[in-house]
């Protein structure tokens, strides 16, 4: 039965990662503590409501107690702190807005797209409006804006208070480079579904490919998914960068030696469902094609990417 | 060779690991009761429950709860039910559930503690918690443990039902979210929780059968079913849980929207842990009450 053999294994990776994340960044927030607010000008008021004068401070020890044991998503994209603001109004209901300090603008892109379902809203440098709730990024900073009753008003005034935030943060950030390193539209990449992360729990939340961490995904390594549809069918890109060749080449080796061991010299495989598998490294880069439906095409894609990456490498 | 222990995209692509998880929750519940051994859970609604504007009626909440053990342990009465589950010297911690945007509600907790002490358990041995259950004296001691919280979807675990409930009893909840929270079930063999657990309760009166996102609350995606799914097998409980939540995927949007997971923890709770029946062809789902859009 698989699920006794797998989960010993699986279970020590996924706590040693968390408690690698844990202590890791607890010193950084202990200096960074505060801060949040110094570098924001933080709305007090916005159509009929008001602040009610309490933010509420998180950090990566005490984020679990606010997300209900959910707080990894947020730690796996180095999250350093929350700040939690409430605004009342007579006789309205609560508006609460949550703004997250993450590791980089790359990450607040990545926590922001990993759960992106809704129209684009206008706000910052990428939103989403539905269901009440108005989630952004800008700069390192990703918030969620939303109120707890409904209606035109509340809509109204969740998206001001959305657009006074975004004012309120001055620097903006980059998309992650990555990216632009994937074979564009022409090739049909859906766009409105890549994804930046650095977990292999979020990869595998988005595409699974395989419980334990055969990439050697982490913190100091970044990674994109692109899905491609080519005739009605769906491949997927993995795209990923590590901080050496060195670690790129030990990555590509778990891999192949847990996902195709029979391809260890062509790089390619057949899998069960008729579809093919390829991967080659660039570099400290690895690009992994999976579900191709011929073996060219799957090499098609590889060396558009390799052409991206020309004078990327190290 | 490839290495051992690895299960990758192409253990289920060959079927092995896929049937397993793809037929989670087995062909659906039996049409008649079959040799085999069942478990049993008691699905009880009632159309009052819930006001159009989302109040609770605590009196019907108490009358659907009495029903529903009632039935569940096939007792003449409420108090014969109770009696079978809890004695008077019993020290009980209620684990409910306090996430703001969607908690157990305090109809049910409140009808929980008029039971237990009905049964003649001190008031100061029973205590209702949820994130203190750790630190709280009462649950340090209890005897028993009743368990009761909603229905809704999870991040980490696909549903957030019975077995999830108790991640609070251990102090690193981020280290059981792994393969969709599939060691949860680890956790009901810690001391504290151990052999306790005598009812598993989901309140279904508004549950939420779709989300995204970490701890996104989303009122498109919660509805009025109106209903307590109610037994002693907390994977059994979850089982229909989960079924009834996938069902109202498939009512709502056409088809079965995929989760951030898939609930195999559940699963998992059965074959690794063996902490009851994921099958449901081996549940016995007793229907109570209002009918109309059951789904189960």
């Amino acid at each position: 039965m698989y699920l006794n053999v797998s989960f010993k294994p699986a279970f020590t990776l996924i706590a040693g990662l968390s408690l690698m994340l844990f202590f890791s960044w607890g010193d950084t927030f202990a200096a960074e503590k505060d801060t949040m607010n110094a570098k924001l000008s933080l709305p007090s008021e916005t159509k009929g409501w008001t602040w009610d004068g309490k933010d509420e401070t998180f950090n990566n020890q005490t984020i679990f107690k606010y997300i209900d044991g959910a707080g990894e998503l947020y730690l796996a994209y180095g999250f350093r702190g929350l700040t939690v603001r409430r605004f009342e109004g007579p006789g309205k209901p609560l508006l609460v807005a949550e703004i997250y300090e993450m590791g980089s603008s790359e990450d607040a892109y990545g926590v922001f797209t990993f759960e992106r379902q809704e129209e684009e809203a206008d706000v910052g440098q990428g939103s989403e409006f539905g269901g009440g709730l108005l989630r952004f990024w800008k700069g390192v900073y990703f918030v969620s804006v939303y109120g707890e009753g409904e209606g035109a008003e509340m809509d109204s005034a969740v998206l001001e208070l959305g657009k006074r935030i975004a004012e309120s943060i001055k620097v903006p950030g980059s998309k992650p480079a990555l990216l632009g390193f994937l074979p564009d539209k022409t090739f049909g990449l859906d766009t409105a579904n890549m994804y930046f992360f650095r977990s292999h729990v979020l990869l595998n939340q988005r595409f699974f490919v395989a419980h334990q961490n055969i990439l050697q995904l982490g913190r100091d390594v970044e990674a994109v998914l692109g899905p491609y549809d080519r005739e009605g069918k769906r491949m997927h890109l993995v795209l990923v960068r590590y901080p050496s060749n060195k670690r790129a080449q030990d990555a590509f080796q778990t891999f192949v030696r847990a996902y195709m061991p029979e391809a260890a010299a062509s790089g390619s495989v057949k899998t069960e469902d008729g579809k093919w598998t390829r991967i080659r490294a660039y570099g400290e880069f690895l690009a992994i094609v999976f579900g191709a439906l011929t073996e060219a095409e799957a090499e098609k894609l590889l060396a558009v990417t390799g052409t991206n990456l020309k004078g990327k490498t190290r | 060779m490839k290495d051992h222990l690895v299960i990758t995209r192409r253990d289920f692509l060959r079927g092995a690991a896929g049937a397993l998880a793809g037929a989670a929750f087995g062909s659906g519940f039996p049409s008649t009761s079959g040799a085999q051994e069942k478990t049993r859970v008691v699905l009880i609604r009632n159309a009052d429950v819930v006001s159009a504007a989302g109040a609770v009626r605590a009196d019907v909440v108490q009358s659907m709860l009495d029903e529903a053990v009632k039935a569940l342990l096939g007792a003449s009465g409420s108090a014969d039910a109770w009696g079978k589950l809890f004695k008077k010297s019993d020290v009980v911690g209620v684990k409910s559930n306090s996430w703001n945007r969607m908690p157990t509600p305090k109809e049910l907790e409140n009808a929980i503690r008029r039971r237990l002490l009905d049964v003649g358990i001190d008031e100061k041995n029973i205590s209702i918690d949820d994130r203190g259950v750790l630190s709280n004296p009462v649950f340090a001691k209890s005897t028993a443990l009743v368990n009761a919280r909603p229905l809704r979807t999870h991040h980490w675990s696909g549903v957030g039902t019975c077995l999830k409930n108790y991640i609070m009893f251990v102090p690193d909840p981020w280290a059981y979210h792994d393969e969709g929270c599939s060691p949860l079930g680890k956790i009901w063999s810690l001391p504290m929780v151990k052999g306790k657990t005598r009812l598993n309760m989901l309140s279904a009166l508004t549950p939420q059968f779709w989300g995204r996102g970490a701890h996104f609350f989303d009122r498109r995606y919660v509805w009025q079913y109106k209903g307590l799914i109610v037994g002693t097998d907390p994977v059994s409980v979850d089982a229909v849980g989960a079924e009834l939540l996938k069902k109202k995927r498939i009512a709502f949007f056409g088809e079965d929207r995929a989760l951030d997971v898939a609930p195999i923890h559940i699963v998992a709770a059965d074959k690794t842990y063996h902490l009851g029946v994921s099958d449901l062809s081996r549940i016995e789902l007793i229907k109570l009450g209002w009918q109309d859009d059951v789904l189960l």
